[in-house]
């Protein structure tokens, strides 16, 4: 019964969907302000029923209703109601509705925040989120329902469980969180297209969507760091990004994304960059849905993708739709967009952003070039030539090493020109810091990108500290105010710019991380009882290998004691090697899973793999990464996720 | 020379270095694990290609042969439709490596041998059909 009326739900939200976009139509032709207040409703209608489906789903699988393919396929009885819950977003339909979900929840707040304003905006807004939900309301009614019942002659006792790998927390959190990203720019997205419709110019519609931008934002970059850290610690590899395709799905919107970011505070301040961020937000929403396509279709074989489906050719479909009916509208729109403003000088804050802005760009280009090479070498020359992680370091070093430069060259511009008195006064102390930490870098005995990397790292750093430096001393010399009250005054003053500067620190802390990369080490090897091997500078001895039944799976579990080479004790590793449904009397339907176990310190991570075990001859196969400065780029996504946060807070004058 | 026309060439500069870089790195990689050549198995024993090749398959049942003296290295039979190529591999296995696993293998054809340097395995969300037994759940072989 219960599943019907799931099925239901999504039946009556796609009613709803198309009764909402006829009426609001009909309002933008005639004003009747009835039509538009109805259209509102109808919209928060479609929202309701997704909500309503999402939740019997949730509810179905809790309650283990085997009934629903979709519960039999991704929970079992055993699986943890936590995982139960986090099996909504595990599996290909359910995910979609999933999708589907987070965007009635933003299509809900903004209905409901923009109830009395931007009358103007609004009702092309409610038509282009409300055409986004149509999308996902196709798929999963008429091509992967998640409410499908169980095709079988027998009734089904059990279902087949959560994988183990999708059994972290992490994992519970990661794909909500990037969803809550892609999905978040839907909203940004509905406001350009709204502002394009009605040919309004003024920076409102960029206003509207400063903070629903960095809201989509920080998600987005949050899943990704999550995504990072959970393939770290989970996936055994010993790295945490791995120039996936799936994983470049996530970044070349985050990079078109993190231009947009800052190219509207140009929009916002200067009334320029009008078509540029048009530009910007189309891309970054298109890649979105992109991305989901890559995730989705199967095209790309990657740890992500689920099985081939006929997604694909629909995805690809609505891509182009958005491409072309987005570019085109804003073809027609040409002479309203163009600003009458012109850059001033090269020197300024305003071609800073330019300037960054384009490598971004650039970055985004070379990667969805990396990531689409099997497909254009396959098309330009008939084979079909992939390509690595060597290839997308090697082109995109450089381009990042340059954005971090910019990081730290853009906040010292002034807007609309800098004087060359002001030039030298504001270079100087960051620029020495940077040389100065290059020459000890070079004497210590390190090369190449790591020195620029540091020395870069150390300039960003010195520009921010002077910016808050100078900004506390001018306020402690006006206000006469001590340096704490100063610094909370100044940064309540103005959140959008210090956030921004802390955000920039925690890519300073990021970089760090990455460079840690060039120093890596790693070794295999077999160990029995008692005995040692010793990787970069470490001894690793195997004190005992036990092993130990759980309730669902069998553990071998082994007890490494790591010392340095002069005999301190360092700590002590127990990575496990497990196979869940050890019972299954089928030897290959078994799924051996290797537990790793991980030592972190600032400096480097030990990074311990139990990859086989030999029981006859009681030997471990061990495999020991040692990986510095790793823990850098998760205290970094810390700070970039705190000065977000920032940025955000809303003020409390406004 | 006014500002917009500055400016104009600045991007224009911007988007030819651009280019050049990108062109450059994709026919220059400096690393020779950079790219790999997707080739089918019959291919690449047909044309005895020596460049770094990238093969999908699965493993033939009861063809993975770990070594006595080094449980790191085995080799195993790759069977791609009809063809057969048999690979080594010394490194760390996956975990879902096994009998009849779809795998795919990057590294160099040698004598009639493939070199894997480069092992994985297709893949995690595949487990979504995959466990069975007499009381779970009949499911149709993996949707397609």
């Amino acid at each position: 019964m219960t599943p019907i009326a799931g099925g239901a739900a999504l039946n009556l939200a796609f009613g709803f969907g198309i009764l909402t976009i006829l009426t609001i139509f009909f309002y933008t032709r005639n004003g009747d302000q009835r039509l538009y207040l109805t259209g509102q409703r109808l919209a928060l209608g479609v929202s309701f029923f997704v909500f309503l489906a999402t939740f019997i789903l949730a509810y179905q699988l809790i309650i283990s209703n085997f009934d629903i393919d979709y519960v039999a396929r991704y929970t079992s009885l055993e699986t943890p109601v936590v995982y139960k819950i986090s099996a909504l977003w595990a599996g290909q339909s359910g995910s979609l509705l999933f999708w589907l979900f987070i965007l009635s929840i933003y299509a809900t707040v903004v209905i409901l925040q923009n109830q009395r304003k931007h009358h103007g905006l609004m009702p092309w807004v409610i038509i282009s989120l409300v055409i986004v939900q149509m999308f996902f309301l196709v798929l999963t009614n008429y091509v992967t329902n998640p409410f499908k019942a169980t095709e079988a002659d027998f009734i089904v006792a059990n279902g087949n469980g959560l994988n183990p790998l999708l059994q972290n927390v992490t994992m519970a959190i990661h794909p909500p969180t990037l969803y809550l990203g892609f999905v978040g720019f839907t909203v940004p997205f509905s406001f350009g297209i709204s502002a394009l419709v009605n040919r309004d110019t003024s920076p409102l519609w960029i206003q509207s969507i400063r903070r629903w931008t960095l809201v989509a934002w920080l998600f987005l970059s949050m899943g990704i760091i999550l995504g990072g850290w959970w393939a770290y610690r989970e996936l055994g590899w010993g790295g945490y990004w791995a120039w996936d395709p799936v994983e470049n799905a996530s970044f070349m919107p985050w990079l078109t994304a993190t231009a947009f970011v800052h190219s509207i505070i140009i929009q916002e301040k200067k009334d320029m960059l009008r078509v540029w961020n048009m530009v910007l937000i189309i891309l970054t929403f298109t890649l979105c849905i992109f991305g989901t396509f890559l995730t989705r279709s199967g095209v790309m074989s990657s740890v992500h993708s689920f099985t081939a489906s006929s997604l694909g050719p629909i995805f690809l479909a609505f891509v182009f739709f958005i491409l072309i009916a987005s570019f085109g509208l804003m073809y027609t729109r040409m002479n309203d967009l163009r600003s009458t403003r012109r850059m001033e000088s090269f020197t300024s804050r305003e071609s800073g952003f330019l300037f960054n802005n384009m490598v971004f760009v650039v970055m985004c280009f070379s990667v969805f070039w990396g990531t689409l090479f099997p497909v254009i070498s396959e098309a330009v020359r008939g084979t079909k030539i992939t390509v690595g992680p060597p290839f997308f370091n090697q082109i995109n070093i450089p381009i990042g090493l340059i954005l971090l430069g910019l990081t730290g060259v853009g906040p010292l511009l002034a807007w609309r020109r800098t004087g060359k008195k002001n030039l030298i006064r504001n270079f100087t102390f960051p620029i020495l810091t940077g040389l100065s930490s290059a020459i000890v870098l070079l004497i210590i005995g390190y090369r190449d990108y790591v020195v620029i990397s540091f020395s870069l790292g150390a300039f960003v750093t010195a520009t921010i500290t002077t910016e808050f430096i100078r900004g506390i001393r001018a306020r402690n010399k006006k206000f006469k105010e001590s340096p704490f009250t100063a610094l909370k005054m100044m940064v309540s003053k103005n959140r959008s710019r210090y956030g921004g500067y802390v955000v920039h620190l925690g890519i300073v802390f990021m970089f760090i991380g990455f460079t840690g990369h060039a120093f890596d080490k790693e070794k295999e090897f077999s160990l029995k009882e008692g005995e040692t091997e010793h990787v970069a500078g470490y001894e690793f001895e195997l004190i005992q290998l036990s092993e130990s039944e759980r309730p669902n799976h069998y553990a071998w579990i082994s007890d490494l004691r790591v010392t340095k080479q002069n005999g301190e004790f360092v700590t002590n590793l127990h990575p496990e090697k497990r196979v869940y449904f050890h019972r299954n009397p089928d030897v290959n339907r078994r799924q051996p899973h290797s537990e790793l176990d991980i030592y972190s310190t600032l400096n480097k991570d030990i990074y311990s793999i139990f990859s086989a075990v030999d029981t006859e001859n009681g030997v471990a196969f061990i495999k020991i990464m040692v990986n510095p400065l790793v823990r850098w780029v998760w205290i970094g996504g810390f700070i970039l996720v705190f000065g977000t946060l920032i940025a955000l807070w809303p003020r409390r004058d406004s | 020379m006014n500002s917009n026309k500055k400016f104009l060439l600045m991007i224009i500069g911007v988007i030819v270095v651009s280019i050049f870089w990108i062109g450059w790195v994709s026919t220059n990689p400096a690393d020779e694990k950079a790219m790999a050549t997707f080739v089918s198995v019959e291919k690449l024993m047909k044309d005895n290609m020596s460049q770094r090749t990238k093969l999908g398959g699965l493993v033939k049942n009861g063809s993975i042969v770990v070594s006595k003296t080094s449980y790191l290295d085995c080799t195993f039979i790759l069977k791609e439709g009809n063809t057969e190529l048999a690979v080594k591999y010394d490194r760390t296995r996956p975990d879902l490596f096994k009998d009849g696993a779809e795998v795919i293998v990057t590294g160099q054809y040698l004598n009639g041998i493939f070199y894997a340097d480069e092992l994985q395995t297709k893949c995690a969300s595949r487990y979504e059909g995959d466990l069975r037994d007499e009381n779970s759940y009949n499911l149709t072989e993996i949707e397609s």
